[in-house]
């Protein structure tokens, strides 16, 4: 047991760091400090400043023109990233479709689709969910049918994040509706501008829209983009969503919105005095600090141990990094006080200099307030990671 | 970064493991602790097995272990509530006499070790919470030796020590920290019960006779000796919580797969699955609050004082939600003075009082965070 950070940690962590300070845009991370939200072209400003410095993908081997980065590097390039005020990085292609593709993807998927993920040349989309399977995702019915050298779709998603953007979807269809409901799913890769796709946005409760509902009527995919085997989608579902439960732990978005948090704290003044000074404000603020070590903690033993790949402790992780984010919203709601009460989702959208009456942290507040609602819900509720917890570490 | 046990901190910890299932299963403890005296025999077989000498140097009949290696070790006996005063000597006095330096470490740390001596930091003061700084126990120079005055409290394990370090307050408000052998003529021991069925002690010293050797350290050092043993006890004693806390949780899951209502297990109820993965959850984020502080304990971790301090503001919180669960899954059986989780629950909340509680350790997290950030 040597919790010591290397000579080598050490550097790596100082190179991000001097990079991410000065390689962020300015007003990318005025934006992403106000919690006002990205567009297209935001995104892919960012990872194409990191592609030119050769950390596009960070997550990847070297073969498929990643940095072949450990998952400490990994770790460490997040949470430096995050508290520069970088943008987050897209997880459909890099985290999610892209280890997929590694894994089970044939060659030519491989060569057409993952040197395009990482100056995001294609936006992907999740097609996963649908209108009756949310937590019983292995219920999903979109039908997909052989008709010659294509499958012929038909069937409906939703909570499709920033479909608007995208250029291609990875969906799972069912294509045999005998098998009992996890063998008769499949995987595939969709183009978007397909005739048949239809886009339609969901306006969720900050007043924001990033996810849509997806409407797939007879979309033809050709055969050739079927990912690994007919019926075996389920298994490659599960891969991805392994992957995307180490990401979903936040521990740079909870870093960077504990800095706001102080900030914010020193900042804002109650009966004459910062309300940082304050004992019971201090208690809160040093609880959601004693939070977040911990989960790095966590993080940095399933990197260390597992090379980053977590088991069943992801849903741990995933738990405790999805409350702790609502923790830190919920806490910089209070800090703002009554200056949160303006609030105008417009405010959002709008220019980094023009954000309502109050201090600028004060519409900020309320956007994160609204907004991280999400996470306890998205890539497996709260509920369903307490199910796996249960069966899977406990033997119940 | 490895968060590994190295072979021979898993070999400890295995033959710990029997030991403590062996000796310390329920009937024996229990008989153990009804009794008022330190079992010797107990006692002996902890010094056999070099839990006494883990971290004391190996010129003072030590094993000389890196302070990590508290984790394992704790962690074993705090699975089995391991009651005899381990932290109190063989960890926080052992760390104060090793950090104050000078002949005091060739007179006390080889006893300590070897388990012949039992020490135990006298630091509280009535009235004064946790606040570690002496204030009305006196201690003035006379005849060449010293001569102690006031009261000192919550000692734990205090009648069962043969020797207390105490904090005093020198004439010109200095710290002195003194080493008081418990035959020392001046003072009167009220020993008691705690709620979780170990022991605890007052001191009062009415013109106590010292030796000048009885001086361990004054100042600015003996300050730092203080705080260092008061870290190298939080680690050891988050580290016991978080191994009883894991302990727990096994006996709770596996009464929930055996026990039948309605016709099935416990453990097919979805409510109760819930609360179970709630458990486990709050176990983990102990053990790795507990790994870094026990790591940071290395003399080159600049954070130790915020890793012991985060950790005892979480393992305060955890361990009681933890233990308080368990009762509550259990049902009417968990309640009962019979059954062994109520001694987990009080282990729990004893933890609080030792060494800082929560509000006193969150406040130490934020003061040492916000410094450092200011620094950067």
């Amino acid at each position: 047991m040597n919790l010591t950070w290397t000579p080598q940690e050490r550097r790596f962590r100082e190179e991000v760091r001097a990079f991410a300070e000065a390689g962020v845009p300015p007003e990318l991370r005025a934006k992403v400090l106000a919690h006002q939200r990205l567009e297209r072209d935001d995104y892919v400003r960012w990872h194409n400043i990191l592609a030119d410095r050769g950390w596009g993908a960070p997550s990847w081997p070297k073969e498929y023109g990643g940095t072949g980065w450990n998952a400490l590097q990994r770790l460490i390039f997040e949470v430096e990233c995050f508290k520069a005020g970088a943008p987050r990085l897209l997880p459909f292609g890099l985290s999610m479709i892209g280890p997929v593709l590694m894994k089970y993807g044939s060659p030519a998927q491989r060569e057409r689709f993952l040197p395009r993920i990482i100056r995001v040349e294609d936006w992907w989309c999740q097609g996963y969910s649908e209108p009756g399977s949310g937590s019983d995702l292995a219920s999903l019915k979109t039908r997909a049918e052989r008709d010659g050298d294509h499958y012929v779709v038909n069937g409906q998603k939703t909570w499709t994040t920033l479909a608007q953007y995208a250029d291609w979807m990875f969906c799972l269809v069912r294509t045999d509706t005998e098998a009992r409901p996890q063998r008769g799913i499949s995987m595939l890769l969709l183009d978007m501008r397909s005739p048949g796709v239809t886009v339609r946005p969901i306006r969720t409760l900050d007043g924001g829209h990033d996810v849509n509902e997806v409407w797939l009527e007879n979309v033809r995919v050709p055969v050739e983009n079927l990912v690994g085997e007919e019926n075996q989608g389920w298994t490659y579902a599960k891969y991805l969503l392994g992957h995307e439960r180490t990401g979903i732990a936040g521990l740079g978005h909870c870093h960077r919105e504990l800095g706001v948090l102080k900030r914010m704290a020193a900042q804002a003044q109650s009966g004459g005095r910062p309300l940082l000074s304050d004992p019971r404000m201090r208690d809160r603020i040093s609880r959601i600090e004693v939070d977040i070590m911990a989960l790095e903690m966590l993080l940095l033993r399933v990197a260390a141990n597992n090379g980053g790949t977590p088991g069943p402790e992801a849903s741990v992780l995933k738990i405790r990094g999805s409350e702790i984010q609502q923790d830190l919203a919920m806490l910089q709601m209070e800090v703002a006080g009554p200056d949160a009460w303006p609030y105008d989702p417009e405010w959002m959208f709008a220019e980094a200099d023009d954000h309502g009456p109050g201090p600028e942290m004060a519409a900020a507040a309320g956007a994160g307030y609204a907004d991280m609602r999400k996470t306890t819900i998205y890539g497996g509720t709260t509920e369903v990671q307490k199910g796996i917890i249960a069966r899977l570490m406990l033997g119940l | 970064m490895d968060f590994i046990y190295t072979e021979e901190q898993r070999m400890l910890a295995d033959s710990l493991r029997r030991l403590v299932d062996q000796e310390w299963a329920f009937a024996r403890r229990r008989a153990r602790q009804a009794a008022t005296a330190l079992d010797p025999q107990a006692w002996a077989s902890l010094a056999e097995l070099g839990v006494l000498g883990l971290n004391i140097g190996q010129d003072y009949g030590g094993f000389g272990e890196v302070p990590a290696s508290l984790l394992p070790v704790h962690v074993e006996l705090g699975r089995g509530l391991v009651s005899e005063p381990v932290i109190p000597s063989a960890v926080m006095s052992a760390a104060l006499v090793d950090a104050a330096g000078g002949p005091a470490r060739e007179r006390w740390l080889p006893r300590i070790a070897s388990g012949e001596a039992i020490l135990s930091v006298a630091y509280q003061e009535p009235g004064r919470r946790y606040d570690a700084r002496p204030q009305d126990c006196r201690a003035a120079p006379q005849g060449g030796g010293w001569r102690l005055d006031g009261a000192k409290h919550l000692v734990w394990h205090g009648g069962a020590a043969t020797a207390w370090l105490v904090s005093a307050r020198a004439e010109d408000g200095e710290t002195l920290l003194l080493a008081v052998p418990s035959d020392t003529a001046g003072v009167r021991i009220t020993d008691t019960p705690t709620l979780d069925r170990a022991r605890c002690a007052r001191l009062d010293f009415d013109g106590a006779a010292l030796p000048a050797d009885a001086l361990l350290a004054r100042g600015e050092a003996a300050g730092q000796a203080l705080a260092q043993a008061l870290q190298w006890g939080t680690a050891a004693l988050c580290a016991h919580a978080a191994g009883a806390m894991e302990r727990l949780l096994e006996i709770t899951a596996d009464y929930l797969r055996t026990r039948k209502q309605f016709g099935q297990p416990l453990a097919s109820f979805q409510a109760l699955q819930h609360k179970l993965a709630e458990m486990l959850e709050l176990v983990e984020n102990s053990h790795a609050a507990v790994y870094y502080a026990a790591w940071a304990l290395d003399a080159d971790a600049a954070d130790a004082a915020l890793a012991a301090s985060v950790a005892k503001s979480m393992l305060n919180e955890s361990s009681k939600r933890v233990c308080g669960e368990a009762i509550q899954v259990h049902g009417g059986i968990g309640y009962t003075w019979e059954y062994d989780l109520h001694l987990y629950w009080k282990r729990a909340k004893h933890l609080e009082p030792l060494y800082g509680d929560t509000v006193y350790h969150r406040e130490r997290v934020l003061e040492e965070s916000l410094a450092q950030h200011a620094t950067v």
